[in-house]
């Protein structure tokens, strides 16, 4: 008979946790969200022995009070849903700090156990740590554990569902001092009058958590009995200062027991702050940073070339045969230029956007992107930006879903909603084609220097609008910023991978139902009404073109240009497809067309490439946008303000031009 | 780590790739200095900022050993990494072009000349820097 | 009482021990969870007009200079 056991993941951050959780669960996982919060939820299940057991990956935090989303989501997991084991993974190289985590745990009197992960970096440093000793200390047992290469697993799993099977559970407390205690006492007392808390919340963690001065736990004793006295003994405290000293206590209680079971190897500067020193250097850390970009995107291109070749040839290849063998001719369009074109165009850049994340992956894990973003904190705190908005922005130029999605590591709620409104500035890689291809015609001289323009432009247009929302519509300080930098490490090949995969596989999804969608519907609207010819001004796309003429026409763009910027708005990669089915053209005398067309000159095309680089982004990006800030209303302020920008920008730059290139 | 044999290290290296950083540089605005045609410098002003920055680091590392100044040796490891860590980004960039090329089968007017560049061959020399002193660092950082 | 002054007025290579954290309510609990507690000893590794990296422990953290401004160490026992 199969029982079930249900785990509780947590710990710290950067301990190894969800590599921990990948070897527990293997390919049993599934991705969700916590209801209510942009956090994800992660689950697995993994079978021991007879037991089935579901495995909850909680967000990692550094102690269970209430301030922020994780800590709330991983404390009332903890509380409410009561599971039946805990396993905490400490990081054998920062003993102190993880313990302080124990600590609480152990106050909440939920069943634990350790997992003494990166056991085998300790080691190679050198410390020896006595684990029979240490839980002995803690009455918790110890598992030591090495989430990469799988160590301990099977005795991690034996020793949760032990510890299931044990009981009574041992209470370790720390001892905060006679004063402390008495208070404690007299709160524990005073709530053993609400028979709503007793048996549900342990009361010396409540105390504990009330003299901390604690909101949430608070308001469970309002509206209960208990909240006269309650509230008596706690006017007579300063809780800030009864906070310090409780945590102190806790930490001078680790302190005495940290010593006995570990024999730390005493280093002077570890190598990994003398790299620091070097990077962070006041005048070298950003230069330093700058070239490592330059590199990551020249590889980037460089790297992916040879990949694009392939897939434009395979492709190239499948359009041709599907055009040759199918009858009848709808059908073979329907195929060919909608269904294998459109979804062609996307899948080109799966190599670009693959590269760039797996060097950002290598590069956030071998540690770098932590400095990085401590390097980049100044420049940006002066644009109103929080440091770590670089690396979102860095991601926004494969493409803006997982972008946006990055943004989630930044903590001020206004910060992130300043950095998710200029994301869409930085220009993803679909709209490459659109600026390769129009360079490439009109400029091809300096089509080079005209792509970086572009790209430049929209950081300016970035930053700009970071400086415009900070003094409008967001206005306040960048969040203070704390972050922890890890240790230097050579990044094992499958974590990178998969790092580079969950973000890729964002882009995946988007190009496989939005991009399709929108691809027949360009198909569609440019082949009825029936019997016109595709992509003419007779059908329904050329008709709302010549809707929308007027609205463009100061921009030098007529009714083609239109339409294709329509179709633009589902994904940006269908612009050139548009583009090549409404001048009737295939894309190889795309080029020769659209110079041909008197109605679209050099700087009219200069206009056009700016005018993609700053409008709307794509309907995906709208949809990210809106989940991730929980309201249409910022998702429709971006298509608006990126409308208008455009319009105004493009306006500017295509008379600018026109004047110094000549032709209107 | 022989303080003396990385001290030159450092400021040799530190002044090629100042120097051709420098030459990268200039190139395109004033034009190609004569006699520098050997030196396979593309037009990039990028790469010339790469290499300047490389430079930099080696100079400021043996600026310090020379002073004694300590941290010297740690800016000279660093130079090395970039340096062979940007040699590294330059051989992938030219193989790929180089199999970008003839997968496109018209041959293009390239060859593998075209492709190598300052960041490419003074990699080399870090390399073997690398080689004398990388190994000890590479490992000091992973286990720390 | 020492004298106290804010973390980010210290420079590379100085050790300090923590007074007090005032910072609001939510940064400093998440700041004692960090291990930047009273009595906890603070290493600065890198520093750059008030922006630091510091050690605490075992840890590593980059502190903005808003957050270096909050922590307070005495100043006398600081060991360059």
């Amino acid at each position: 008979m199969t029982r079930e056991i249900r785990i509780a993941l947590t710990g710290n951050p950067n301990v190894g946790k969800t590599t921990l959780f990948n070897a527990l669960t293997g390919s049993r996982q599934h991705v969700g969200n916590w209801p209510g919060v942009t956090v994800e939820k992660k689950t697995g299940r993994v079978r021991r022995n007879s037991y089935e057991i579901e495995v909850v990956d909680l967000p990692g935090t550094y102690s269970l009070t209430a301030y922020s989303a994780d800590e709330i989501i991983a404390r009332d997991f903890l509380l409410d849903e009561k599971p039946d084991v805990v396993v905490q993974v400490v990081d054998a190289t920062n003993l102190e700090r993880n313990l302080y985590l124990t600590t609480q745990l152990s106050e909440l009197q939920v069943p634990v156990v350790i997992a003494l992960n990166m056991a085998d970096m300790a080691e190679a440093q050198g410390d020896a740590i006595d684990l029979a000793r240490l839980s002995a200390f803690l009455e918790i047992p110890i598992v030591r554990t090495v989430g990469t290469r799988g160590d301990g697993i099977g005795d991690l799993l034996d020793a949760a569902i032990r510890e299931v099977k044990t009981s009574p559970h041992h209470e370790h407390t720390i001892g905060y001092g006679d004063d402390v205690e008495a208070t404690i006492a007299m709160l524990a007392d005073a709530l053993s009058a609400d028979t709503d808390l007793t048996g549900r919340y342990p009361f010396r963690w409540l105390a504990v958590k009330l003299l901390e001065g604690d909101e949430s736990v608070l308001d469970k004793v309002r509206g209960g009995p208990a909240l006269a006295r309650v509230e008596r003994i706690l006017s007579s405290i300063d809780s800030d200062e009864y906070e310090a000293m409780m945590a102190d206590k806790r930490y001078e209680a680790i302190s005495a027991i940290l010593p006995q079971v570990r024999k730390a190897n005493v280093r002077s500067m570890s190598p990994s702050d003398m790299v620091d020193r070097v990077v962070t250097d006041r005048y070298l850390g950003i230069p330093i940073f700058l070239a490592l970009m330059w590199g990551t995107f020249q590889l980037t291109f460089t790297a992916a070339a040879p990949f694009m070749t392939m897939i434009e040839a395979a492709v190239g290849w499948l359009v041709e045969f599907v055009a040759g063998s199918i009858e009848p001719a709808w059908l073979a369009s329907f195929l060919g230029d909608g269904i294998i074109g459109g979804v062609g165009a996307v899948i080109v850049f799966l190599p670009n956007i693959f590269i760039l994340f797996l060097i950002l992956a290598f590069l956030e894990d071998s540690g770098y992107l932590a400095r990085a973003a401590f390097i980049m904190d100044r420049p940006l705190y002066a644009l109103g930006l929080p440091g770590k908005a670089f690396i979102p922005m860095l991601v926004g130029f494969g493409c803006n879903v997982p972008a946006i999605m990055a943004t989630r590591s930044i903590e001020g709620e206004k910060d992130r909603l300043l950095t998710i409104l200029v994301n869409p500035f930085m220009s993803c890689s679909a709209r490459l084609p659109v600026y390769i291809l129009l360079a490439g015609t009109f400029f091809p001289e300096q089509a080079g220097s005209v792509v970086f323009f572009l790209y430049v432009l929209g950081i300016a247009v970035a930053i700009a609008s970071a400086k415009l929302f900070r003094s409008t519509i967001l206005p306040g300080e960048v969040s203070p910023f704390v972050m922890e930098m890890p240790p230097y490490r050579i990044p094992t090949a499958i974590t990178s991978l998969r790092h580079m995969w969950s973000r890729g596989s964002m882009y995946i999804r988007k190009a496989g139902s939005i991009i399709l969608i929108g691809v027949l519907a360009v198909w569609a609207l440019a082949s009825f009404p029936l019997g016109v010819d595709y992509g003419s001004a007779g059908s329904f796309a050329g008709m709302i073109g010549h809707l929308l003429e007027p609205l463009v026409a100061p921009l030098g763009f007529d009714w083609k240009v239109a339409v294709a910027l329509i179709f633009g708005f589902i994904a940006k990669e269908i612009v050139v497809g548009s583009l090549g089915v409404l001048y009737g053209t295939g894309e190889e005398t795309l080029s020769s067309a659209l110079l041909a067309d008197p109605g679209l000159s050099a700087a009219a095309a200069l206009a056009l490439m700016v005018f993609v680089l700053l409008y709307t982004p794509c309907v995906a990006a709208i949809g990210v946008i809106r989940q991730e800030t929980g309201s249409w209303k910022w998702a429709g302020f971006s298509v608006a303000y990126g409308l208008v920008v455009a319009w105004i920008l493009a306006f500017v730059v295509g008379h600018l031009a026109g004047f110094f290139i000549g032709g209107a | 780590m022989n303080e003396t044999k990385m001290l030159v290290f450092g400021a040799v290296l530190g002044a090629l790739y100042i120097v051709t950083g420098l030459l990268q540089v200039l190139g395109p605005v004033i034009g190609p200095v004569p006699g520098t045609d050997l030196l396979y410098l593309t037009g990039d002003l990028f790469v010339g900022f790469v290499l300047l920055v490389i430079g930099a680091v080696f100079a400021v590392g043996a600026r310090n050993l020379s002073r004694d100044v300590g941290e010297g040796a740690i800016f000279i490891s660093v130079g090395i990494l970039l340096s062979v860590l940007f040699g590294l980004v330059s051989l992938l960039a030219l193989c790929a072009t180089g199999l970008d090329v003839f997968l496109l089968g018209e041959g293009a007017e390239w060859s593998v000349a075209d492709s190598i560049g300052p960041l490419l061959y003074l990699a080399v020399i870090g390399a073997v820097g690398f080689l004398a002193w990388g190994r000890e660092t590479l490992r000091g950082l992973t286990s720390s | 009482m020492d004298d106290l002054c804010p973390l980010a007025f210290l420079s590379a290579g100085t050790e300090a021990t923590i007074a007090k954290v005032r910072a609001g309510k939510g940064m400093q609990t998440r700041l004692f969870g960090m291990g930047f507690c009273p009595e906890a000893r603070v290493t600065v590794q890198c520093a750059d007009r008030g922006s630091l990296i510091v050690s605490v422990g075992d840890a590593r953290y980059a502190l903005s200079r808003g957050i270096a401004m909050k922590i307070l160490v005495e100043c006398a026992k600081a060991v360059a």
